[in-house]
This record gives C-alpha cells, sequence and structure tokens, in this order.
C-alpha cells in the first residue's frame, strides 16, 4: 500500500503538470503521513540531499557555462571549428559536431551546449540551405557529447547517488572515450545524411586562418587542459575544478575577451541561479523519495527479482539499457539519476560491473533520453531556436538515434573503452 | 509484532552491523518473537547527522553512530573523543563499562535518547602516501583529511599538520593525485575504504580510541513494559561482547590484508604526540564537567 | 529571457527580485569560499575548515530563494504534455490542482522546518560554532516565499484574473533560461564580425 501511494501520487501529479520537485515531495509527504512517521523527515532530507559539497560542481559549471557563452568563448570556438572541418561534406553540421565536442570539453551542462552552438550555428545552417530538422537534430545529438566529456555534473550526481564513494576523477576520464566515440558516430552520421540530401560544403581557409582562430579561441579552449591537469596534478579535486572554471571563465571573458560586461555579468548570475534552484530542489526532493524507496527496501526487492531473471550479463544489461532508454525518455536526468542509482547499481554491481563503467552506460542511456520527447530538455531547446516543432525535428532524427544507439551497446559491452583511460591514469 | 529499524553507516557485515544484527536475534528469541531488528547498513537512510536526528525525532527507533558527530549536542561525548585519553583498549573498556559511562549515557537522555551500548571502533592512526611518521616532527606541513570534528581538526593542528575538509568520497582520489597526503582511521576502514592502495604509510600514533554508541529513541524506550526494557539492555549487554569479538577478528584480519596489498606499518613516538595535545585539552576541557569526567577516566586504572 | 508573469501582486513582485538578488550574491560568494578554499590549501599550505561547511550553507540559501523565484516565475520542469492537449477550463483546474501542491508542500517547508530548526537549536555545528538550527533555516526561509507565490496564484486565479493565460504566453520553463542565451551569443557573433 505505501508503494502504490509513493508510485501513484507520484504519477498522478506528473501527469496533471505538477512541477516535478514537487511531485516528488508530496508524494513522499503524503506516504509518510500514511505510514504515521514523523512528516519532518520529508524535509530534513529535502534540506541534507541538496547540502552536499560535491553538489556545489552543479552551480558552478552552469554559471561557468553562461558565463562563456555570454562572454564570447563559445563564440569563438565556433569560428575556430568552422575552419577547421567546414570543408567536409556537410560542412556545417561537422562544424557543429566539432564545436560541440570542443565545448563539451569545457561545459558540463548539454542544455547549454544546445543552446550556445545551436543558437549559432543553427541560423548559419538555414541561411545556406541546409534543411532546418537536419541542423536541429545534429545540434540536439552532439550537446549529448558535453555529457560524457570532462566535466560533466551529471557524472558527479551519479558519484553522490552511489554513496560518494566513486571517485570523480576516474568517472571523469572514462567518460573521455566515449565522447570521443559519440563525436565520431555523429560526424560519420551527419556526412552520410548530407551527401544524400547534397548540402554543400565550405571553402578551406587555409591553415594559416585555421592557426589564427585556433589562437583565438585558444585562452577558452586551455580550460579543459586547466580543469583536467589541475585535477590530475592534485592542485584542486574535482569538485573544486568546477569553481577554478567559473574563475577562468570571469578572467577570459573579462580581461583577454573583454566582452563581459556588468550587465552580462548580472544576468549569467541570475540566469544561473535560476537553473541551479530548478535542478537543486528536485535533487532535495527526490533525496526524500529515494529515503523512502529505501525505508520501503524497494532496492533490495528488485535486485532479488533480477537475480531470478537471469543469470547472464549480458541480458541483465540490455534489459537494464531498456528500462533506462524508456526511463529517459519520460523522466528528466537529474532526477532520474538520483531516483535509479541506488536502485540499479547495486544490480549491475551483482553482476560484477564496475561501478565507473556503468555510470558511463547509464549517463548515455539518459542523456539520449534529454533528446526524446515528451521530457526532453535538449531537444526543446534545439527546436525552439531553430523555431520548428518537436514533431518535424522528429521525422528526421532516426540515422542520428541510430548512431547514439550504437554507442552505448558499444559502451555497454566493451567494458575497456570506458575503463582503459582510467587505469593508464592509476 | 514490532520491527525496530535501525541505521548503520558502514556496510553489511562489519562488525557494528553484526553487533546490532546480534542484539536483534537475542532481543526476538527472548521476546518470543513480539520484537526484532531491520538493520538499514551502507547509509541507506542517511548520514549519520541526518540519521541522529531520525532517531531523535523518532522516524527509526534505533541507530548506531560514532560518538563524534554528538559533540555538538551531548557535551560529556567530548571526553571519549579527546586524543590520548585512553592509554589502552582495556583502559576504554574499563572506562566506558563503568561509572564513567555511566554519566555519559545519562546526558544523552535530555536530547531524547537512551544508550543501549558502546561498541568497539578500535584506535585510529595517521596514514600518509609520502612517508613514514615517526615523531611529532614528521608531521609538520603534511595535508590530512580528518573527520568533521573541531577536535580532531584542532588536535592535527598541534601536531603541526594541517587539516583539510573534503568529503569522504573524495579522499581516495585526492591522496591519490596529491591534493592531500593521507587521511585518518581505524585498520578496518583503511582497509575497505582501499586508501590502502594510495597511502601506504600507516603510522600508529593510536590518537584516539573512540567507541561508537548504540542509542535508542527514548520515548519507543520508555513505552515499552519495565520487563521488556530490561531484556533490551541485557541483550544489548549481551551484543557488547559478540561486537567486542568480531571488532578484534576484523582489525587483525583487515591489518593483515593491508600488509599484504603493500602496507608499512611502523610505531611512533608516543609520548611526544602525548605532549603536543595540551593545546587541544585547554581549548576543548573548559567546563568543570569535563574536567572532573578528565579526572574520573584517568583515575581508572 | 523568463520574467514575472504580468499579473501579481506589486509587493511581491518586489519581494521576488529581491531574493533573486539575494541568491545571486549568494552564488558569487560561493564562488569566493570555494575559490579562497583552494588558494589556502594549495598556496598557503593552510586549510580553513569552514569553508566547506560555509559553502553548502550558502548554497542551501540560495537554492530555497532560488526555487521560490522560480514558483512565480513558473520556471520549474514539469510533464506539461497533458495540459497541452486539455481544453481551457480543465486546463485552469488542473494548475489550480498544481499549484494547491505547491502551496501545501511550502506549508510543510515552513512547519517541519521549523520543527528541525527546533529538534536542532541546541546543537552545535563542528566548524562554524553555529547553531545547527542553522541548517534549517533556509528552508523555512524559502517555504515562507513558496507559500505566498502560490497562493498569490490561487487567489488571483478565483478572484477571476486571467492568469492562466498569461502562464500560456510564457515560454516553456526547462527552455527559458537557456533561450535568453542564444540572443547573447547571436549578438556576440555578430559584433565579432564587424570586427573582422
Ligand atoms: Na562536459
Ligand atoms: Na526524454
Amino acid at each position: 500500500m505505501e508503494l502504490w501511494i509513493l508510485f501513484g501520487s507520484f504519477t498522478l501529479l506528473m501527469l496533471i503538470g505538477t512541477p516535478v520537485a514537487f511531485c516528488l515531495g508530496i508524494a513522499s509527504f503524503a506516504t509518510v503521513v500514511y505510514m504515521g512517521l514523523p512528516p519532518l523527515v520529508v524535509f530534513q532530507r529535502l534540506n541534507s540531499g541538496m547540502s552536499v559539497f560535491s553538489l556545489l560542481a552543479i552551480p558552478f559549471f552552469i554559471y561557468a557555462g553562461d558565463l562563456m557563452v555570454r562572454g564570447g568563448i563559445a563564440s569563438r570556438i565556433v569560428a575556430f571549428a568552422a575552419s577547421l572541418v567546414g570543408h567536409v561534406r556537410g560542412g556545417l553540421g561537422q562544424v557543429n559536431i566539432v564545436t560541440a565536442t570542443l565545448f563539451g570539453g569545457i561545459s558540463g551542462s548539454a542544455v547549454a551546449e544546445a543552446a550556445a552552438v545551436g543558437g549559432l550555428m543553427i541560423p548559419q545552417m538555414k541561411a545556406r540551405g541546409y534543411g532546418t530538422d537536419y541542423a536541429v537534430n545534429v545540434t540536439s545529438m552532439s550537446a549529448l557529447i558535453a555529457l560524457l566529456l570532462p566535466p560533466s555534473h551529471n557524472m558527479i550526481i551519479y558519484s553522490i547517488s552511489a554513496g560518494g564513494k566513486i571517485s570523480i576523477a576516474d568517472l571523469f576520464t572514462a567518460g573521455i572515450l566515449p565522447g570521443i566515440l559519440l563525436a565520431a558516430s555523429l560526424m560519420v552520421t551527419a556526412y552520410f545524411v548530407a551527401r544524400k540530401r547534397g548540402y554543400p560544403t565550405e571553402p578551406f581557409p587555409g591553415f594559416l586562418m585555421v592557426a589564427h582562430l585556433l589562437a583565438v579561441a585558444l585562452p577558452g579552449l586551455l580550460l579543459i587542459a586547466i580543469i583536467f591537469g589541475g585535477v590530475r596534478s592534485g592542485i584542486f579535486t574535482a569538485t573544486e575544478s568546477s569553481c577554478i572554471a567559473v574563475i577562468y571563465a570571469l578572467l577570459v571573458t573579462i580581461f583577454v575577451y573583454r566582452q563581459l560586461n556588468w550587465s552580462d555579468f548580472v544576468h549569467a548570475t541570475m540566469g544561473a541561479v535560476r537553473t541551479t534552484a530548478m535542478v537543486l530542489l528536485i535533487i532535495g526532493t527526490a533525496a526524500a523519495f529515494s529515503w523512502l524507496m529505501a525505508f520501503l527496501k524497494v532496492p533490495t526487492s528488485l535486485v532479488a527479482w533480477m537475480n531470478t531473471l537471469s543469470e547472464n550479463p549480458i541480458v541483465i544489461l540490455l534489459l537494464l539499457n531498456v528500462i533506462m532508454l524508456l526511463l529517459g525518455t519520460f523522466m528528466d536526468m537529474g532526477p532520474t539519476i538520483i531516483i535509479t542509482t541506488p536502485i540499479f547499481l547495486p544490480i549491475a554491481q551483482s553482476y560484477g560491473i564496475d561501478p565507473v563503467h556503468f555510470g558511463v552506460i547509464m549517463i548515455l542511456n539518459y542523456g539520449i533520453g534529454l533528446n526524446t520527447p515528451p521530457v526532453g530538455a535538449v531537444q526543446f531547446v534545439a527546436c525552439a531556436v531553430g523555431k520548428i516543432t518537436v514533431w518535424q525535428a522528429m521525422r528526421s532524427i532516426w540515422p542520428f538515434y541510430g548512431a547514439g544507439i550504437m554507442v552505448l551497446l558499444l559502451v555497454t559491452y566493451v567494458p575497456a573503452i570506458s575503463l582503459w583511460l582510467p587505469s593508464v591514469f592509476k | 509484532q514490532t520491527v525496530l529499524k535501525s541505521s548503520d553507516t558502514h556496510p553489511d557485515g562489519y562488525p557494528t552491523v553484526e553487533g546490532v544484527k546480534y542484539f536483534g536475534e537475542l532481543l526476538k528469541e527472548r521476546t518470543q518473537g513480539r520484537y526484532s531488528v531491520d538493520v538499514y547498513h551502507s547509509a541507506q537512510l542517511g548520514e549519520e547527522k541526518d540519521t541522529i536526528e531520525q532517531v531523535r525525532s523518532g522516524v527509526i527507533e534505533l541507530n548506531r553512530v560514532s560518538m563524534a558527530p554528538f559533540n555538538g549536542t551531548v557535551k560529556e561525548t567530548i571526553v571519549p573523543a579527546l586524543p590520548y585519553i585512553f592509554t589502552s583498549e582495556d583502559h576504554m573498556h574499563k572506562v566506558m563499562d563503568g561509572a564513567v559511562g555511566d554519566q555519559i549515557k545519562a546526558a544523552f537522555e535530555p536530547v531524547g535518547l537512551v544508550v543501549l551500548a558502546f561498541y568497539d571502533a578500535g584506535s585510529r592512526s595517521f596514514y600518509n602516501s609520502k612517508k613514514p611518521i615517526k615523531t611529532v616532527a614528521d608531521m609538520a606541513g603534511l595535508k590530512f583529511r580528518v573527520i568533521q570534528s573541531d577536535i580532531f581538526v584542532d588536535m592535527t593542528a598541534a601536531l603541526g599538520a594541517n587539516a583539510t575538509p573534503m568529503p569522504y568520497g573524495e579522499v581516495y582520489s585526492s591522496i591519490e593525485t596529491g591534493v592531500i597526503d593521507g587521511a585518518e582511521n581505524n585498520f578496518p576502514s583503511y582497509d575497505t575504504a582501499k586508501h590502502v592502495e594510495v597511502a601506504k604509510y600507516y603510522s600508529l600514533d593510536e590518537h584516539t580510541i573512540l567507541p561508537e554508541v548504540f542509542v535508542m529513541n527514548k520515548a519507543a524506550f520508555d513505552a515499552l513494559t519495565p520487563e521488556d526494557q530490561e531484556i533490551f539492555k541485557q541483550a544489548a549487554k549481551d551484543s557488547v561482547a559478540k561486537q567486542r569479538e568480531l571488532w578484534a577478528a576484523k582489525t587483525t584480519e583487515s591489518r593483515a590484508n593491508a600488509e599484504k596489498l603493500g602496507s608499512q606499518i611502523n610505531d611512533v613516538e608516543k609520548q611526544g604526540f602525548i605532549d603536543a595535545m595540551k593545546p587541544v585539552y585547554d581549548k576543548h576541557v573548559k567546563d568543570p564537567v569535563l574536567q572532573k569526567l578528565v579526572e574520573d577516566v584517568r583515575a581508572v586504572k | 529571457m523568463s520574467t514575472q508573469p504580468p499579473l501579481g501582486v506589486p509587493i511581491l513582485s518586489r519581494v521576488n527580485t529581491t531574493a533573486l538578488y539575494l541568491a545571486s550574491i549568494g552564488l558569487v560568494v560561493m564562488t569566493a569560499i570555494v575559490a579562497w578554499q583552494v588558494f589556502c590549501r594549495y598556496i598557503l599550505n593552510d586549510s580553513p575548515s569552514w569553508t566547506e561547511p560555509g559553502a553548502v550553507m550558502l548554497m542551501s540559501w540560495f537554492i530555497f530563494l532560488g526555487a521560490a523565484v522560480g514558483v512565480r516565475e513558473n520556471n520549474h520542469m514539469g510533464f506539461d504534455v497533458l495540459l497541452y492537449v486539455m481544453p481551457h477550463w480543465a486546463k485552469k483546474w488542473l494548475r489550480m490542482i498544481s499549484d494547491i501542491v505547491i502551496l501545501a508542500f511550502g506549508i510543510g517547508m515552513v512547519w517541519y522546518g521549523s520543527k528541525l530548526v527546533g529538534l536542532t537549536w541546541n546543537t552545535t555545528l563542528p566548524a562554524l560554532g553555529i547553531s545547527g538550527g542553522w541548517d534549517y533555516l533556509p528552508v523555512v526561509g524559502g517555504g515562507i516565499l513558496v507559500m505566498l507565490f502560490s497562493l498569490e496564484r490561487i487567489v488571483l486565479r478565483v478572484s477571476g484574473a486571467p492568469i492562466d493565460d498569461a502562464l500560456d504566453e510564457m515560454v516553456a520553463p526547462e527552455i527559458a533560461v537557456e533561450l535568453e542565451n542564444v540572443s547573447a551569443v547571436r549578438e556576440d557573433a555578430a559584433e565579432q564580425a564587424r570586427k573582422g
């Protein structure tokens, strides 16, 4: 009965459009009242769930992303990427993906990336005769690269949801090859779609120009080296690196590019506050929700049930992938990670799957879900920028979904793609 | 038939978890199944600070926690947390089983808790990735992650090292990358957290021999019949012997395991460490009640 | 940019703006605190113990203030597919239920948040040295604002103000914040193009 109230009221409120954070909160509240427990535990979890030092990475990475977008780092990266791959077939599509990869290396948010890269690339692509659906789909799918490449605050959320005992530095390193793999497979897909549709190429501007634009974009791109090098050489921790990203973005945009004025700064700060509060309130109420699940022993029972289904890890991984893709379709990434990690990770571990490897699998699954209606923030942003409906985008997104699923399967069944790089750094 | 819920931050099979489970078995047996205990291990219900609030407000009935998080709530718990207050584990057992232990137990009642038992958690020592620590001078300039407790922070400073605040989950990678040089803990945690892989020098300075507490919500305890209260107390007392036995075995096992993984364990010139603790005592033992308690502890031979 | 709804009680608009500014200052100060922590440890080789709990408590404040602002600006993410296909009158009632749910949660934040403050008031936080009750004050503070802002919408709707039409006009919440950045990026690029 308790579980019916918990999941029933949650589903019902979700359906009528109540904000997710409050669905989770009230569903937990109702269940606790029904069980006769002191309801203050819901509000304790709400506060403790978000009062975690590692979670500071979320506001910081979001803030850094907003500053980079407003302070001119993003636009310089686009210019550099355009000179680099514009001459490949479907040039601007390739530029879009390379930009997403470079920007993904300094930003942790796929939604911010879709806004930044899409905001610049989609209008240009439209103007050069590319289909808007193509421009939108390339943007939204390549935005997912940011989730895999460090920094990635979703990986931090995963580590925290797993009890804070998985090394964030290892998770960051584990995401690099899958991120590059995703970029490569999207570039190939974009190439073939572009050839079929007869999209143009851009002239190659010459190595001198490439070098010049690289030099211009370099101060921004250096952040990749600073974050990764800083963490690996022990100057700061993975969480602290997010704060360094903010400081660095401020320094570059104010003193090097001289483009961040006071109004930009205020707007970037307020934007970061709005986004962060939205994300972290969900994390807080999701903590209350998952406390109840633990209290009612949901994870333990599910593990026992899964173990009766199959002894084969290949089958279980496939099953988990299907479940996670489905969940990602209907739910948003952060809360889904928090709610499901305590359930799925023990299952995966009981089949001998490495928690770092499983984290990469989970991020990729829910990442694809950011790009599927009805709940897909990345897709919504890309569509809003391109001014088309989600349904228009959906008509031609399938080859890109195919590329994503292929990478997902490779990452799932070839653990080395995730685990080799962290082992090198040990 | 009542199932009491108990929280523990350690994983299943850890001596504290097994101690509470054993308490539950005894309870079930002696109350003819009217009471049993369900242990939520591995911090499923939250970190210690949170579960303390949960047991105080009656969300859960039982909780096994460390003594340090109580320092800001029950001032008497400061005494056993002081560095080098106990001369050995035997000394700690004698003190906590005696009148001083009773006084500390009684101090929990005003915050709504009944202490059922004190469990062993061994002695804590510093370990690091740089060098074996032999004298206090070797501590100079090293960065250690210590538990979030003012006593531990001040103790580390008094030894000339730096206490670096950091979430427990980041300790392993931070030692690995060099953000910090080490941490401090007992052998079982040193081994289970795999810190031995990145910090092989474990120096037996044994700065604290801090026992853990097993508490019950006072309202829940008071609601029991006097006979049941006796059964609870006796079962808890009996579980202590079992827990101490499990703890000793676990320490031996994890020490051997750490050595197998390449840990270099060394003794320290302990008197220097003891002498360096004066500022810590000066700062934290100002209250006359605590001063008296410290004297009482020292009087136990 | 996600702005405040065109309708509303003027004083609450001011409260909303104040909360947003306070939260923004909180984010900036939090950045400074963590940067200071890195500086002290790496450069001065001496870590202050208050930076970590201090930054976390500050985050708690700005999240709850920002979350309350999100209630007023209709910024919180939800699954609003059903709302789009509903007739106008039904949409109004579904939104009403949501607002009541938010109000109820706000009341819970204030009531049980206060109980938590009471429970922990006589404890002392390590490193910060202040009462443990401070941990839960942001829940109470944020709860008061959540209550006020959801109540405002309920009252406006009951009194017949076209609040739901106003909400329909607003951009979908998850993307509103990001879309603001899009125009900023385009201005940047245009400026760079001018410079050559
Ligand atoms: Na990234
Ligand atoms: Na989706």
